[in-house]
C-alpha cells in the first residue's frame, strides 16, 4: 500500500466515525433529564477528553486536502452541537419555569407573617416633613401640586420673559403634549392665586425636574416653596418668618443674611444664608469650616416679594396685596443636615445608606 | 464675568481704599455676587527690570549661558537655559534670591550649576503665572522701566485681582466694568461719572461706506467709523496684561480694542477688514432663507429667514451679535478698518444663537440686552484706543444710522419715566426709607430724577438698565443698594389657610406606616424607559419627554416597580443580599384632563431573607408579602382587609400565577400582594420570586382609620385547639371561615397557629392544620358543655365539608 492509499483508508475512517457521531448527540440532549446531565453529554462530545477530540487527535494521518475538508466538516458539527445544546437547555428552563408557574398555587389564604419594624424614611422625606411642621406651626398649609404643568403655570404667569437668558437659569423637559416638567414649585403660587382668594399661606412641597445632571445636579430633585399673599405683607414680614424658620430649623439663635438676587417671579430677590451649623461655637460665633467653605455662612433658599406681574397674570390687584415667596431645594437641606457628600446617594437607595437615617 | 480690580479702581479711584475683600463683599451684596476672588500675576512680586550687558556660553554645560545683565545699582551674572537671550541692551525680567513663582511652586534660591552660582533666574510669561508662553524668556519692549525697577512699577498692569462674578440674566450692565464701577459707586454713595472719550473724525477721511439698516426692528441702532492708516501689531504689554488676567487671549492690537471695548463697556464691538468688504457698502437685513454662511469658527451654516444677518455688497459678513465671518476678519495686512457698534434686539440674538447652536460673548451680552445708548461711548473708546498705539492712524466722523436716517451724532432716545410712591416702597419694604436716600442712590445708578408733588418721585430709567421698566424695581434698587440686609425682621400676623389637594399628608402617613413595618424608603427618578416599562409588564407610557437627557429617562412611569427594582438589584451587586424596599408616589395615567393623572400609589418589593433571631435566615416569601400587606393596611384604615387570590383572566401581568391576591375593603380593590411573576425577576437578575405590595393611595384614603371603642370582655374565654388533617388543595382560609360560621355566636375568633405536611401520620397531598377556637360571651361564664356542644358542631362541618380527619 502507498501511503496516499493509507490516508485514503484513514480518511474513510473518519468520516465513518464523523457520521456516528451526528447520531448520536441528537439523542443524547434529547434524552438528558437535568441541566447537569446535559453538561455532562456536552462535555463527553466536545470537552478535552470528548470523542471528536478523540477524532480530530486522528487526522494527522490525513493528507493536506483532505485535512482541510475533514476540519470544515468538524468546525460545523462542532457549531450543530453548540446550537443543540443552547437549543435544549432553553427548551428545559422554559420547562422549569412552565412548571414552577403551573405547580399548585401558594394557599395565600394562610396567615402573613408579621413584619418586624426596623424601616427608615428617606432623609429628604424626613427633611421635607420637618419643614413642613415648622410652617404648618407658624400658620401655612399644604398645596399640592402636579409634575407635569402647563406652560403657563410654570414661566409664563411666573413672568419669565419669553426667549430670555431668564429661562436658562431652568432648562426644561417638555413632553411631547408641549407640557412641561416643572422646573421650581413656583407653579403652586399661580395655582393657588387662580383658585383661592387672598389672603392665604400655604406651602408646596414637590419633585421638580431640570435638565442638569453632573456630579451636583440630579436631573430629578425635590424643593418647598412657602408664600404669603395678605394687604400689608413686607419684606420685614419675610425677613421676619426667614428667621423664625431658621432657629425653628437649626436651632435657637441661627443667625440669618440676605443677599440680593434674581428670580424672575419676584422683586426684590434674594438668596439667603444661615449662620454655619457646622463650625458654631458655644459663644454662638463660627470659625468657618470646609462645609461653609470658611465663611460662617451657608447658602439655603432664595427668595423675594412676588412680582406684581404674577399678581396681574393671577387676577390679583397688586395695588391691594403684596406677598412674599421664598423657596429651598430639600436635597441641598438634607445633603447638609446629614453630612452627605454627593446628591447621587440619595437617589441610589443603597439600603446601608437608607437605614443610616 | 471676570472683573480686573485694577481696572475698577481706574473707573472709581474711591475703590483704592478698600480691600479686595471688601469690594468683592460690595459686589456680592449689590446682588452682583462674586463667587471668587484670585491673584493674577503673583509671580511678578519679586521681579526687577534687568538690561542684558553681555552674556557668554556656560563653560561646561551646553544649551546654558551665562547672562550678565544690569540692576542699576550694579551687575549680576545669571544662568540662563533661555535660547532668546537678548543682546546687550535687552530688557529682561530677573526673580530675585526669595522671590516666590506661584505657577512653578518655586522660591528662588541660590543655586549652583554645574560649578557656575546664580542668584536668580531670568523668567518667561509662564514661570511669572501671567501666560502660557515657556518658549523662551520674557522680553521687555526698549523703554519699559529702568533696570533694577520691579516689574510692578515698570508695568502695573502684571499685578492684579480678578473676581470671578456671578451675574444674573436681568444684569447686562453688570458684563462691563464700566457698569460694575457704577453700581459699587452707588453702594459707597459717590457720584459716578466715568470719562467720556474724545471726539473725533477727519474731515478729509470720509467714511466712504454705504450704510444702510433694512430691518429697523432687529437692529435700531448701528453706528460706524472707518479707521485708515491701520498697522497690525501685538498690543502694548499692558493691555495684553490686562486681556490675559480676564481670561481672554491677546491677539493683535485691533482685535484686542474690540475685546477691551466688550469688557469694558460691556458693548459687543465687530472690527472688519474694509479691503475685504466687497461694494463697500455694509447692509443689515435678516437673511433670506437657506442663505449660506460661514462663521469664523470655520462652519458652513445655512441661515434662516429669522436670522439677522450684516451684509456687505454681496451677502452675509457676520451673524449680527452672534459671530463674525471668515471673509472679511482682521489679518496681519490689514491697512483699513471699519468699527462696527450696534444695538440689536436681545430676543432675536438669543434665537439665532439657540438656533445655531452658538454662544459668544457677544450673543451672551446683546441677549441680556445692551445699552441702546452707549454706542457713542463705546464707539469713542475703541477710536481712542485705536489712536493710542497706533500712531498713524486716521478716523473717519462717526455715523449713526436708525432705520433710513443717518448722522454724525447718535440720536437722544426716549426714557421711559416710572412714578416711586413713598407708600409703596414703605409698604413693600416694611421700613421707611427717606425719599432723599432714594433719590441719592437712582441717580448715581444713572437715572434722572424730579419730585413729584408730595412723598414720589418721577424717574427717568437710564437706557442701560433694561431689567428696570415699574415702580417696584426701583424698590429694589433701593434697597438693593441701600443694603436689603437693613431691613428689619418682622413676624408677620398670618392669617392661615387649608390644606389644598392633601396628597403630601397621605404620602407621609404611608411613609411612617411603611417604616413601621419593616420598609425603608427609596426615592426613585419618576422618568424610566418605555423598555423597563415593558419588561415589568406595566401600562405603556403616555406622558413621553420631547427632549429626554439619555435613553432610561424618556417616558414618565406608569409603574414604581421598575425604579424599586433597579434600587435592589444594585444594592444586591453591591453585596446586599436582603432588603425591604418601598416607594411612594405617583405614577403618569391617562385622563381625560389636559394633564395627565398623577395618582400616588405605594409599591413594595422584599429580597433575600427575612430577620430571624439565632438560627438560620430562611428567604422572604409571599407570606411576608401578605403581613406586610395587612400591617400597612391596618396601619392606616385600622381594618382588615378582605384577601381575594386573582383570578387568572384579571391578575395583573407583574404577578405570579401561583401567588397574588387583591386586598378588598367593602368591594373596593385598595390594592394587592404576592410574588412578581419570575419573567420580570428574570430582567433585574433575581433568581427567587420576590414578595411585593402595592396600595392604591386614593382609595386607601376613603377609608381613614376611625377607631370606636369596644367594650373590653368582661368573662373569661373558653379555648378550644382542633388539629385536622385536609388534604393540601384545601385553602386553610377556607377551613378557617367554616369553623368560625359553624361555631355559632359563641365562638369569637379563630386562629391557626400550626401547619405542617409530612410526618408519619400524615398522608401525602395532605396538611396538618392547628386551630385555636375562642369561645366567649359577654353575658356570663360559658360552662362547658356549652363550649362542647359548639365545638361539636365545628368538627362535625369541617369533617363533612372538607373530609377532615382529627389529629388526636
Ligand atoms: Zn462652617
Amino acid at each position: 500500500m502507498t501511503s496516499s492509499g493509507t490516508a485514503e483508508a484513514a480518511k474513510e475512517e473518519i468520516e465513518l466515525a464523523l457520521s456516528a457521531f451526528h447520531s448520536t448527540f441528537v439523542e443524547a440532549f434529547a434524552a438528558a433529564p437535568t441541566e447537569q446531565v446535559l453538561r455532562d453529554e456536552k462535555a463527553k462530545l466536545l470537552g478535552k477528553n470528548g470523542s471528536l477530540t478523540a477524532i480530530l487527535k486522528r487526522m494527522g494521518a490525513l493528507s493536506a486536502d483532505a485535512r482541510k475538508s475533514v476540519g470544515e466538516r468538524v468546525n460545523a458539527l462542532k457549531t450543530e452541537v453548540e446550537a443543540a445544546f443552547d437549543a435544549r437547555l432553553r427548551e428545559m428552563v422554559a420547562e422549569k419555569r412552565k412548571a414552577e408557574l403551573e405547580a399548585r398555587p401558594f394557599d395565600l389564604t394562610l396567615p402573613g407573617r408579621n413584619p418586624i419594624g426596623d424601616g427608615h424614611i428617606h432623609p429628604i422625606s424626613q427633611v421635607r416633613a420637618d419643614v413642613i411642621e415648622i410652617f404648618r406651626g407658624l400658620g401655612f398649609a399644604v398645596f399640592d401640586g402636579p409634575d407635569v404643568e402647563h406652560e403657563a403655570n410654570n414661566f409664563t404667569k411666573l413672568g419669565f420673559p419669553p426667549d430670555h437668558p431668564a429661562t436658562d437659569m431652568q432648562d426644561s423637559f417638555w413632553t411631547k403634549s408641549r407640557h412641561v416638567l416643572r422646573t421650581h414649585t413656583s407653579n403652586i403660587q399661580v395655582r393657588a392665586m387662580t383658585t383661592v382668594k387672598p389672603p392665604m399661606a400655604f406651602i408646596a412641597p414637590g419633585t421638580v425636574y431640570r435638565r442638569d445632571d453632573d456630579a451636583t445636579h440630579s436631573p430629578m430633585f425635590h424643593q418647598l416653596e412657602a408664600f404669603l399673599i395678605d394687604e400689608n405683607v413686607s419684606l420685614a414680614h419675610l425677613r421676619g418668618i426667614l428667621s423664625e424658620f431658621a432657629e425653628r430649623m437649626y436651632g435657637p439663635g441661627t443667625p440669618i443674611r440676605l443677599r440680593p438676587s434674581y428670580f424672575p417671579f419676584v422683586e426684590p430677590g434674594a438668596e439667603v444664608d444661615v449662620g454655619c451649623v457646622f463650625c458654631k461655637q458655644p459663644d454662638g460665633k463660627r470659625k468657618g469650616c470646609s462645609v461653609c467653605k470658611h465663611t460662617g455662612w451657608i447658602e439655603i433658599l432664595g427668595c423675594g416679594m412676588i412680582h406684581p406681574v404674577v399678581f396681574e397674570h393671577c387676577g390679583i390687584d397688586p395695588e391691594k396685596y403684596t406677598g412674599f415667596a421664598l423657596g429651598m431645594g430639600l436635597d441641598r437641606v438634607a445633603m447638609l443636615r446629614y453630612d452627605i457628600p454627593n446628591i447621587k446617594l440619595l437617589f441610589d437607595n443603597d439600603p446601608r445608606f437608607l437605614a443610616q437615617f | 464675568m471676570k472683573a480686573s480690580l485694577k481696572w475698577l479702581v481706574e473707573l472709581l479711584p474711591e475703590l483704592s481704599k478698600l480691600s479686595a475683600d471688601d469690594v468683592a463683599k460690595k459686589l456680592t451684596f449689590a446682588g452682583l455676587e462674586v463667587e471668587g476672588v484670585t491673584p493674577f500675576g503673583a509671580g511678578t512680586e519679586g521681579c526687577v527690570v534687568a538690561k542684558v550687558v553681555s552674556f557668554r556660553p556656560h563653560p561646561t554645560k551646553s544649551g546654558l549661558r551665562l547672562v550678565t545683565v544690569d540692576l542699576g545699582e550694579g551687575t549680576q551674572e545669571i544662568v540662563c537655559g533661555a535660547p532668546n537671550v537678548p543682546d546687550a541692551g535687552g530688557l529682561v525680567v530677573l526673580a530675585k534670591l526669595g522671590a516666590y513663582l506661584p505657577a512653578k511652586d518655586m522660591t528662588i534660591a541660590r543655586r549652583e550649576i554645574a560649578g557656575v552660582v546664580s542668584e536668580g533666574m531670568l523668567c518667561s510669561e509662564s514661570e511669572l503665572g501671567l501666560s502660557e508662553e515657556s518658549a523662551g524668556i520674557l522680553i521687555l519692549p526698549p523703554g519699559t522701566g529702568n533696570p533694577g525697577q520691579s516689574l510692578i512699577e515698570a508695568i502695573p498692569h502684571v499685578r492684579d485681582t480678578v473676581f470671578e462674578i456671578n451675574i444674573t440674566p436681568n444684569r447686562p450692565d453688570g458684563l462691563g466694568h464700566v457698569g460694575l464701577a457704577r453700581d459699587l459707586a452707588a453702594v459707597l454713595g459717590v457720584a459716578f461719572a466715568p470719562k467720556r472719550a474724545p471726539t473725533f473724525g477727519a474731515d478729509d477721511v470720509p467714511l466712504d461706506v454705504d450704510v444702510k439698516v433694512v430691518d429697523q426692528d432687529r437692529c435700531p441702532e448701528f453706528s460706524t467709523a472707518r479707521a485708515v492708516g491701520i498697522t497690525i501689531a501685538p498690543s502694548p504689554l499692558a493691555w495684553r496684561y490686562r486681556l490675559l488676567a480676564l481670561g481672554v487671549r491677546p491677539i493683535s492690537n485691533l482685535v484686542d480694542i474690540t475685546n477691551l471695548v466688550l469688557l469694558g463697556h460691556g458693548q459687543p464691538m465687530h472690527a472688519f477688514d474694509l479691503a475685504k468688504v466687497r461694494g463697500r457698502a455694509i447692509v443689515v437685513r435678516t437673511a433670506a432663507e437657506g442663505e449660506p454662511f460661514t462663521t469664523l469658527d470655520g462652519v458652513a451654516r445655512k441661515l434662516s429667514k429669522d436670522d439677522l444677518v450684516v451684509c456687505d455688497g454681496e451677502g452675509p459678513v457676520a451673524l449680527a451679535g452672534v459671530m463674525g465671518g471668515e471673509n472679511s476678519e482682521i489679518s496681519a495686512s490689514t491697512t483699513e478698518v471699519l468699527f462696527e457698534c450696534a444695538y440689536f434686539d436681545a430676543r432675536g440674538v438669543r434665537r439665532t444663537g439657540r438656533r445655531h447652536g452658538l454662544h459668544t460673548e457677544a450673543s451672551h451680552r446683546f441677549e441680556r440686552g445692551t445699552d441702546p445708548g452707549g454706542l457713542e461711548a463705546a464707539l469713542a473708546t475703541a477710536v481712542k484706543l485705536t489712536l493710542e498705539v497706533v500712531p498713524g492712524a486716521k478716523l473717519s466722523p462717526p455715523r449713526y444710522v436708525t432705520g433710513a436716517t443717518a448722522n454724525t451724532t447718535p440720536r437722544e432716545l426716549t426714557t421711559k419715566v416710572v412714578s416711586l410712591r413713598s407708600s409703596f416702597m414703605t409698604r413693600l419694604l416694611g421700613i421707611a426709607v427717606p425719599l432723599s436716600d432714594a433719590r441719592g442712590i437712582l441717580e448715581r445708578l444713572g437715572c434722572t430724577v424730579h419730585a413729584s408733588g408730595e412723598g414720589a418721585l418721577d424717574v427717568a430709567l437710564p437706557t442701560h438698565r433694561p431689567d428696570l421698566s415699574r415702580e417696584v424695581d426701583l424698590v429694589e434698587e433701593v434697597i438693593r443698594v441701600r443694603g436689603i440686609d437693613t431691613v428689619p425682621t418682622e413676624l408677620p400676623p398670618v392669617r392661615g389657610s387649608r390644606a389644598v389637594g392633601g396628597r403630601e399628608a397621605l404620602e407621609h402617613s404611608v411613609r411612617r406606616a411603611a417604616a413601621s413595618v419593616g420598609l425603608s424608603e427609596a426615592i426613585t427618578f419618576r422618568f424610566t424607559s418605555a423598555k423597563a416599562l415593558a419588561d415589568v409588564f406595566a401600562k405603556e407610557a403616555t406622558v413621553v419627554l420631547e427632549n429626554p437627557i439619555n435613553e432610561h429617562q424618556t417616558v414618565m412611569r406608569t409603574s414604581l416597580l421598575p425604579g424599586l427594582l433597579e434600587s435592589l438589584a444594585q444594592a444586591r451587586r453591591h453585596g446586599v443580599r436582603s432588603a425591604g424596599l418601598f416607594a411612594v408616589g405617583p405614577v403618569f395615567l391617562p385622563s381625560k384632563n389636559d394633564l395627565p393623572e398623577e395618582r400616588p400609589e405605594l409599591f413594595a418589593v422584599l429580597v433575600g431573607d427575612r430577620a430571624a433571631y439565632l438560627e438560620k435566615p430562611a428567604p422572604v416569601d409571599a407570606w411576608d408579602a401578605k403581613g406586610v400587606a395587612l400591617a400597612l393596611v391596618a396601619a392606616l384604615t385600622g381594618k382588615e382587609p378582605e384577601v381575594v387570590t386573582y383570578t387568572a383572566s384579571e391578575r395583573p401581568a407583574y404577578m405570579h400565577p401561583r401567588a397574588a391576591a387583591k386586598l378588598l375593603l367593602g368591594s373596593t380593590v385598595i390594592g394587592s400582594f404576592g410574588l412578581l411573576h419570575p419573567d420580570v425577576g428574570d430582567k433585574y437578575d433575581f433568581a427567587e420570586a420576590l414578595p411585593f405590595i402595592s396600595l392604591d393611595l386614593p382609595t386607601l384614603a376613603k377609608h381613614p382609620r376611625a377607631p370606636r371603642y369596644k367594650a373590653i370582655p368582661k368573662f373569661p374565654a373558653s379555648p378550644r385547639d382542633l388539629a385536622l388533617v385536609v388534604h393540601d388543595d384545601v385553602p386553610a382560609g377556607q377551613v378557617k371561615a367554616a369553623i368560625l360560621a359553624s361555631a355559632g355566636p359563641l365562638a369569637t375568633d379563630v386562629e391557626l397557629f400550626d401547619r405542617f405536611t409530612g410526618g408519619a401520620n400524615i398522608p401525602k397531598d395532605h396538611a396538618s392544620l392547628a386551630f385555636r377556637v375562642i369561645y366567649r360571651s359577654d353575658e356570663r361564664t360559658l360552662t362547658d358543655a356549652e363550649v362542647e356542644k359548639a365545638h361539636a358542631k365545628v368538627v362535625k362541618e369541617v369533617e363533612e365539608r372538607f373530609g377532615a380527619t382529627q389529629r388526636k
